[in-house]
This record gives C-alpha cells, sequence and structure tokens, in this order.
C-alpha cells in the first residue's frame, strides 16, 4: 500500500515504480504512512496470536446439548432422493399411459359396437 | 486427562465421528480456547459464547462428513466463522460490542505494560467499530492470515468485495487509531 502521496502520483501518466520508490525514499509522509501502517500490521498479527479465555461452562453447555449427528455419507442420502423422484416420474408416466389406453380402448370398443 | 497418557487427536476423532460424546468433550476441552476467542474478535464478548457453544454443536452434527482434507482446527473455525456470521445476522442488537477487557496476557509483563495494553484496548475499541462485514474481513485477513479467497468463501462474497473491505477497514482503523494515538 502506497503513502498518500505515492498514490497520488500513481495516478499520474508516466510514473513508474523506480520514480515512486524513489519518492518514497524522500518523501518523509509518504514514509510516516508506511510506518504507521507496518505497526498496525504487526499489533493486529499479535492480536491474532493471541487466546481469550474461554467461559468455564462451554464444554458442559455443549455437551448438554449433543444431539443425533448427521448421516455418516450425505450422497447415500442424496442418492436415495434422487431415486425417489425417478420413482415418482416414472409412477405418474404410467398412470398417463394408462388413462390414454383406457381412452383408447373405450374408443376402440364403442367403433366395433 | 490426568495420570494417563492424552490420546492421539486422530483417535478422538475417529471415535466422536462414530458417536462417542465423551471423545467429542475431550476435542471441544481442547479447541474451546480458540474457537471462542475467534468468536469474541467477530462478534464481541455478548454473543461469543454462544457462537461458540452453537459452532461446536454444528461440528458435532457434521463430523461424521469431515473427511481430514484440512487440519481439525481449520475445519472447525470454518464452522466458527459461519456460525457467527450466522448469529450475528440473527442478533441485529450485537452489531458494535466493546471489545475491550476480553483478553488476558499469558506472556510476562513487560516494562510498558501499561502504555501496550492502552494500545491495544484502542486497537481493539477500533476494531468493534467497524461495521461487521469490514470487522469479518479484517479479523480473518489481518489477525487470522486467511487468504482472499478462503475469506470469500467463507463469507460467500466475491474476492473483490474482500479487498475493497479491507481496504476500507484499514483505512477506518487507522483513521481512528490516529485520532486515538
Amino acid at each position: 500500500m502506497r503513502g498518500p502521496i505515492c498514490a497520488a502520483a500513481a495516478l499520474l501518466p508516466g510514473v513508474g515504480e523506480g520514480r515512486l520508490a524513489g519518492h518514497r525514499e524522500s518523501c518523509l509522509r509518504c514514509r510516516a504512512h508506511d510506518a504507521r501502517r507496518r505497526s498496525l500490521a504487526r499489533e493486529l498479527a499479535a492480536l491474532g496470536a493471541e487466546v481469550a479465555p474461554a467461559p468455564d461452562t462451554l464444554q458442559a453447555a455443549v455437551m448438554a446439548r449433543l444431539g443425533p449427528q448427521d448421516a455418516v455419507d450425505p450422497r447415500r442420502a442424496l442418492a436415495a432422493r434422487a431415486v425417489a423422484r425417478h420413482a415418482a416420474a416414472a409412477a405418474v408416466a404410467v398412470a398417463v399411459l394408462a388413462v390414454l389406453l383406457a381412452g383408447l380402448a373405450r374408443r376402440h370398443s364403442r367403433a366395433t359396437v | 486427562m490426568p495420570g494417563g497418557v492424552q490420546p492421539d487427536e486422530r483417535e478422538l476423532l475417529a471415535r466422536a465421528r462414530s458417536g462417542d460424546g465423551e471423545a467429542f468433550g475431550e476435542l471441544v476441552r481442547r479447541h474451546q480456547e480458540t474457537v471462542y476467542t475467534l468468536a469474541l474478535r467477530l462478534v464481541g464478548p455478548d454473543l461469543a459464547a454462544d457462537v461458540a457453544q452453537e459452532a461446536f454443536l454444528r461440528a458435532w452434527r457434521a463430523l461424521p462428513r469431515f473427511r481430514g482434507e484440512a487440519a481439525f482446527s481449520t475445519w472447525l473455525h470454518r464452522i466458527t466463522v459461519n456460525t457467527a456470521w450466522t448469529l450475528r445476522r440473527r442478533d441485529r442488537r450485537h452489531l458494535t460490542q466493546p471489545l475491550e477487557g476480553d483478553f488476558e496476557d499469558t506472556a510476562p509483563l513487560p516494562e510498558r505494560a501499561g502504555e501496550l495494553a492502552e494500545a491495544r484496548a484502542g486497537l481493539l475499541r477500533a476494531i468493534a467499530a467497524l461495521n461487521p462485514g469490514q470487522r469479518a474481513v479484517l479479523v480473518l485477513r489481518d489477525l487470522y492470515g486467511w487468504s482472499g479467497a478462503e475469506v470469500a468463501r467463507e463469507l460467500a462474497i466475491t474476492e473483490t468485495t474482500v479487498k475493497v473491505r479491507l481496504h476500507r477497514a484499514r483505512a477506518r482503523l487507522r483513521s481512528l487509531l490516529g485520532g486515538e494515538r
């Protein structure tokens, strides 16, 4: 991340990284900005390494609420659902076919009477 | 576990995956501080215990599906982030929790302890002042060192959004701290 002046300079056409680096070396504001940025990054990383004590009751509260676990393999449940879907579609197709055949049979019997 | 050899985490996981609550209890004991701390950073003290508890329960339910592709702690942290995100949405009252005073130093006190503690309290106040979206991204990227892609995946946002939020969060933090220091 660049300092405020470097950032502005970067917007100007024809300003290369070399010139920016040179500017950063000599610009007190940019150097101060970079130093603040690095210091903040260090402080944040240090905060991430800290660990807070958990409440004494946390483990007991979790253990008191343990319920059933999910299925071992979610693919089995998905496969079962897919089979059920296909079976339902096949049943609908058979029913439609049966209705059509019954209609045809009725027409045929009327025609022959 | 006094008087005995501590069971290997893999063994505990295998037992917990097959429904052994006692083994899972031991895993909770081992990971509760890191999970609670992550929750604390993400949602503040009022909601952190709820998030940690819910995260462990979700982990228990999902454990049979845990394949060990990532470390158990990494998997647990992902669940914690998701849980924090869900519970925070449910409980909008906890948008900006004061975070100061929630962390205990385990390291020996340095000479400049007072000054450092004050600086850290200021940093925690500044983090707490960020909006939840910016705070989550900053915590995961700058405190925990997650990659942009990991943060994007876990928060269900794009990597571009991660970059924008991070940039704004850092700028806001610098501006808040500039006023304090």
